[in-house]
């Protein structure tokens, strides 16, 4: 085999410590996340550059995903389920110490407003009867009607194809529409492999030079994922070039930039689920993706 | 005639008795303080070999897996948030994936709980006043040795169950997190310090 797959496993293993979190503040669009890669200093092996070059022109590609920012809506069967679990507990739970003070409050108002009420008899000198907890209860729930959450569905949003806030609970992949060998397609972002780096690099050199504004990505192995075999027609075919194999890694996303909701030039990418993909990729790169991309 | 039958009789029980006694006698540690033949029938701690007992050593920490070409070394698996039954149910998840994908997990443990008290500051005034206390709960799966091939696909599995309120976060193990978790003696501290001046 051709020197990048023996180049990536003698490269020193890039470690990582990430950080993932699942909040709702902040950029709707996007989990906060961060990843730091530290390159280990260790042992550089040289693989000299090997005279018999391939037939095979190798590019690497990378396969770009948001994860779900919202959980899924429950199906109907899970929602019947979880409303019996949940009346299932609370008949079995004990009451709480704010249930606990609603009672016995109210039952220091009915004492009170009994005729035979001597407030002597009082054991407990604490001065509950300035705030109730029914008080309590009732600003809380003032609070609480104030509070306006963010719709969890957004028809307008869903249907722009290149915005990376559709679909929030579903992933999403990146195709781009790049040229190749003539023919516009939609593919999975890819770069040609050049002598001297790793399959990984081009991975990241395909997504920073996409036309699109700065994606931050964290990869989340050497390792790549799949591999796609072209070869080309007869026609064309010569003894230098057989083919291409395009070899995809996977990147997590971690921030889309400032500039996601203002890029012009949307046509060029778009953010698709799996089963939106099938519609624009080629059947046997199709069949390739799919074997890679989960779909939880 | 009676007599001699019933004599004879007394002397077979007696010679019986004698045997027992004999093979008791004969045995290892023979008592012989019981008559009843069927003393010490019920023992068996006398067949088993004597073993020493192990004395119990300070908590030592399992030796860090180093990293090669082809898998990482020991990571940290910490799964954090508010809510205790979320986290505790994630991290089972994280376990049980493990298991299914035959990745070793070494060790499993719970950092301890942080409150925070939340406290707003009142309408009209300038005291605060405390309105909730939160707890964050951690728990922490270790791992030994994941395949580079295999990371991916198991980061990428976690990364799509990971449920709302929950934080994720791998690390390398190091001797730091170790030793966090033990409590700080400042007496011990000061004589070592006071040791090594």
């Amino acid at each position: 085999m051709a020197a990048p797959c023996g180049g990536t496993m003698a490269r020193p293993l890039v470690q990582f410590a990430s950080c993932f979190r699942r909040t709702a503040v902040g950029k709707t669009g996007f989990r906060r996340f961060s990843g730091t890669s530290l390159c280990r200093a260790a042992v550089q092996t040289e693989r000299a550059t090997e005279s018999a070059s391939s037939p095979w022109t190798l590019m690497a590609a990378v396969c770009l995903q948001r994860l779900p920012v919202i959980s899924a809506p429950c199906s109907p069967v899970e929602q019947r389920f979880k409303q019996l679990v949940q009346q299932m507990e609370l008949e079995n739970s004990l009451l709480s110490d704010h249930e606990l003070r609603l009672l016995e409050d109210a039952e220091r108002m009915s004492r009170k407003q009994a005729d035979n009420y001597d407030s002597d008899e009082e054991n407990d000198s604490r001065d509950q009867d300035i705030v109730l907890a029914q008080d309590l209860e009732d600003s809380w729930e003032q609070k609480l009607k104030s509070f306006q959450p963010a719709p969890r569905v957004r028809a307008d949003v869903d249907e722009d194809l290149s915005s990376a806030e559709r679909c929030l609970a579903d992933s999403l992949v990146l195709l781009a529409e790049q040229q190749v060998g003539g023919e516009k397609l939609w593919l999975l972002p890819q770069a040609q492999w050049q002598q001297g780096e790793t399959l990984r690099q081009t991975a990241e050199r395909a997504l920073t030079s996409l036309p699109a504004a700065a994606l931050a990505a964290t990869f989340l192995s050497n390792a790549p994922c799949g591999v796609y075999k072209y070869k080309l027609p007869r026609a064309v075919r010569t003894d230098r070039s057989v083919g291409t194999k395009v070899f995809f890694f996977k990147a997590i996303l971690s921030d889309a930039g400032p500039s996601a909701a203002a890029a012009p030039a949307n046509a060029h990418f778009m953010w698709l689920k799996k089963s939106e993909m099938q519609r624009f990729l080629k059947p046997a790169y199709a069949m390739k993706v799919n074997s890679f991309i989960l779909n939880l | 005639y009676l007599p001699v039958s019933v004599q004879l009789q007394t002397s077979f029980t007696q010679q019986t008795l004698n045997q027992t006694l004999s093979l008791y006698a004969a045995s290892a540690n023979g008592r012989q303080y019981h008559s009843m033949p069927t003393h010490g029938i019920g023992r068996w701690k006398h067949l088993l070999t004597k073993t020493v007992k192990k004395k119990k050593e300070r908590y030592q920490m399992k030796a860090l897996v180093p990293w090669t070409d082809v898998s990482y070394g020991t990571l940290n698996v910490t799964v954090s948030g508010y809510d205790m039954t979320l986290v505790e149910h994630y991290a089972q998840h994280v376990h049980q994936l493990c298991n299914r994908l035959s990745i070793r997990a070494a060790l499993c443990y719970a950092l301890p709980t942080r409150t925070e008290e939340v406290m707003l500051m009142q309408e009209h005034g300038t005291k605060m006043y405390v309105d909730a206390a939160l707890q964050t709960h951690q728990r922490v799966v270790q791992l030994s040795s994941v395949n580079t091939t295999l990371c991916p696909v198991f980061m990428e599995v976690l990364l799509k169950n990971q449920p709302e309120g929950v934080q994720l976060s791998v690390k390398e193990h190091t001797e730091e997190d170790f030793r966090s978790r033990f409590k700080v003696r400042p007496e011990l501290q000061e004589l070592m310090a006071q040791m090594n001046q």
